[in-house]
């Protein structure tokens, strides 16, 4: 017998016989109108991000090679880069970002370190107790800053207010640069301590209950738990608070030195933002006070990206 | 050292009773699998011998020591989770290390257990990589290696094997095995797969709904399930449970059914009793011919087959019998077409015999001497009624 071993193939193929056809392309407009839905959605919030934070931006970048008061009826007077020469002379801007800084950072123990320590004691708690624990902690996000402003104001009255009575020494807290420094520090960081509470609660609530029950039987104790297992789990939520105080700080405690200090004691309380609008709304220095804002602008967006960065590093996606 | 005894062991969650009075003496060194359907409180009860879940009632004695309070990290214990719980941020050689460095061994001491481990496990090359960046089978092995980096009395491994694809999982209860004979530690094992009960376990603990339904060897729980429950989870397909009748005819004790005729042995004065008549599908074959249903015949089941099944080496035949559907399976081709009409049999040896209502199992013990009134009671005992000779425990094949 003669032959030969051939290979099988009996994989389904298309038949060569039926050429096949090119599915016929909708035409351009109606592929256009196809792609279109999403973008008529995304429009709405385009639209006021151009008008209410793009436009301004533009404006200001524009008003910063500019001295011009703010009359309408007063010409806009181009100085070139003038404005920014002007303003890396001043020892104050100088004086308002180290300020600002090391706020800043005090603040960071308001709303990273204690929020921390608290959230993770409370996470033990169960049942209604929690939900009490947490609306205490939650209340003063809910008071206006400037109504909080004024009752701190009186509390802190060095003559007749309660903090003086209660530890007993007085202390001008609103007329001294240190004391005024710290009550602003102290009376923000009472204001966002529950909100960060909660952000680091929701963080700690994402974090798998498993890691927990492994590090347990694998005999770590609780602080070694918490501090190998819990506390880099919970770091992207921790740099994400970092990020909002370094975003926010500013803008937060404005309604507190304006409505305590006005930027004394010898401007010992005047921050960037403070600053930026005694500026631009005291001195009606619109173009010095826009490259201000630019500057600080650039700088705030430095320290972001690095954070931004930073949480991107720190975050551990399972699976 | 490794025993763990469980003392009536309770979970209750408001109305729901997760595990039910649940009593257990694991021995050292053995590996004793909780096998049940999902739902049925066996990881439930791993986490209580763990220490995550505190009990409603009960007792958890580890050595004779009494640890039902004792908090996880004070129990000596090991655990392998089913989602592995890897540290997400450490990498294999600090997940392994990890046991140890709670510990405060020494640095070097710790490189040194985790290459040894890593060597055991063939980890060697991933020490540096995260869990992320490991393949289901990869991830799963670091979970071991963390659990028998330090000597604990005992592993608890929570469905270790069900997030793998088939062939890594035979790969791995292999593994499993070797591991246990060359550690001698005692393991609890929990898995809904019966392949890995029967193949891993020196005991299966067999759960439904919370409670102990049979406690044996592989070959115990398979040869001689005790409750229609056990004789339904295990086999593939499982057993054929078919409601029948125990009659006395003729002086011959029999089983009958719609289209179901089996002539067990000679027999007067025996109570008739509703059944559950129990054959396995591997037991099963084609009735060579007709041959005579009465005295002394073989039991017979009368059928139309309904489909065909290919299972690769074997092929499995659904035959509609009487009201009841059963499997058949045998070596491939079994040459049956669907609508085609057959005639099942089976040794007697592989007849089994559970309680209508109670669902337990039935066995036979002769009652010659004893006065009627007795045996009218014994009905109520329905496990000391029939025969041990109708059911073997020692089956001649397998």
């Amino acid at each position: 017998m003669t032959g030969a071993f051939v290979e099988i193939d009996a994989l389904p193929r298309p038949s060569a016989t039926v050429v096949p056809v090119a599915a016929a392309r909708p035409s351009p407009a109606r592929r256009l109108l196809r792609a279109l839905p999403p973008y008529l959605f995304l429009l709405p919030a385009i639209g006021c991000l151009a008008v209410w934070t793009y436009r301004p931006l533009a404006a200001a970048v524009n008003l910063s090679f500019f001295s011009w008061n703010l009359l309408p009826t007063t010409p806009k007077e181009p100085v070139g880069l003038d404005n920014y020469r002007r303003l890396l002379e001043l020892p104050d801007l100088w004086h308002a970002l180290w300020l600002t800084a090391a706020m800043t950072l005090a603040l960071l123990l308001f709303t990273v370190a204690l929020p921390t320590v608290v959230a993770l004691w409370t996470s033990a708690i169960r049942g209604r107790g929690r939900a009490v624990y947490r609306a205490m902690i939650f209340a003063p996000v809910l008071v206006p800053p400037v109504a909080g402003a004024a009752v701190w104001q009186w509390m802190l009255d060095p003559t007749s207010g309660a903090v003086d009575r209660l530890i007993g020494h007085p202390i001008n807290w609103i007329h001294e640069p240190g004391p005024a420094q710290i009550a602003i520090v102290v009376i923000t960081g009472w204001h966002l301590l529950g909100f960060a509470v909660l952000v680091v609660s929701a963080g700690l609530a994402g974090i798998d209950d498993e890691y927990t029950a492994a590090a347990m039987l694998d005999r770590a104790s609780r602080w070694q738990t918490t501090r190998w297992i819990t506390l880099p789990l919970l770091s992207p939520t921790l740099v994400f608070l970092a990020l909002m105080t370094v975003l926010m700080s500013g803008q937060l405690t404005f309604p507190l030195i304006d409505t305590l200090t006005q930027g004394g004691p010898d401007s010992a309380t005047t921050n960037v933002y403070y600053l930026l609008w005694e500026w631009g709304f005291q001195n009606f220095d619109a173009g010095f006070a826009a490259s201000a804002g630019l500057l600080f602008f650039v700088a705030f967006g430095v320290v972001a990206t690095g954070l931004v960065r930073l949480s991107d590093r720190l975050t551990f996606h399972d699976n | 050292m490794g025993r763990i005894e469980l003392d009536g062991l309770t979970k209750r969650y408001g109305d729901v009773v997760a595990v039910d009075g649940v009593s257990l003496d694991i021995a050292d060194g053995e590996f004793l699998v909780l096998l049940g359907p999902s739902g049925c409180g066996k990881s439930t009860l791993l986490r209580l011998v763990a220490g995550l879940i505190t009990p409603s009632g009960g007792r958890v004695l580890l050595d004779g020591r009494d640890i039902t309070h004792a908090p996880p990290a004070r129990r000596d214990l090991a655990m392998v989770f089913q989602s592995y719980a890897l540290y997400p941020h450490l990498t294999v050689a600090r997940n392994i290390g990890f046991p140890l460095r709670a510990a405060r061994t020494p640095r070097a001491e710790v490189r040194r257990r985790v290459e040894e481990v890593a060597a055991l496990l063939e980890l060697g090359p991933l020490l540096d990589r995260r869990p992320r960046e490991l393949s289901g089978g990869q991830r799963q092995r670091v979970a071991v290696g963390r659990a028998i980096i330090r000597d604990p009395r005992a592993f608890l491994m929570d469905e270790p094997l069900s997030n793998l694809d088939a062939k890594l999982r035979q790969a791995t209860r292999a593994q499993f095995r070797m591991l246990h004979e060359t550690l001698g530690s005692t393991v609890l094992y929990v898995t809904h797969d019966q392949v890995e009960a029967l193949s891993l376990a020196t005991r299966i603990a067999m759960l439904d709904d919370g409670r102990l339904e049979q406690l044996g060897t592989p070959t115990e729980v398979y040869d001689t399930p005790a409750s229609v429950f056990v004789a339904g989870f295990l086999g593939s397909p499982p057993m054929n449970l078919l409601p029948a009748r125990v009659e006395c005819h003729d002086g011959r004790v029999r089983v009958l059914a719609d289209d179901v005729e089996v002539d067990l042995w000679p027999g007067e004065d025996v109570e008739a009793r509703d059944v559950i008549l129990g054959i396995r599908p591997e037991h099963l074959h084609l009735m060579a011919a007709e041959g005579p249903a009465g005295p002394g015949g073989m039991p017979r089941l009368r059928g139309v087959v309904r489909a065909v099944e290919n299972l690769g080496a074997e092929e499995s035949a659904q035959c509609a019998v009487g009201g009841a559907l059963v499997h058949f399976r045998g070596a491939r081709p079994l040459g049956l077409a669907a609508g085609q009409p057959v005639a099942l049999t089976t040794a007697r040896d592989h007849i089994h015999l559970f309680d209508r209502h109670s669902g337990r199992r039935l066995a036979w013990r002769p009652l010659a001497d004893r006065p009627l009134a007795d045996r009218q009671s014994a009905d109520h005992e329905p496990a000391a009624a029939l025969h041990d000779g109708v059911t073997t425990h020692q089956r001649s094949s397998t």
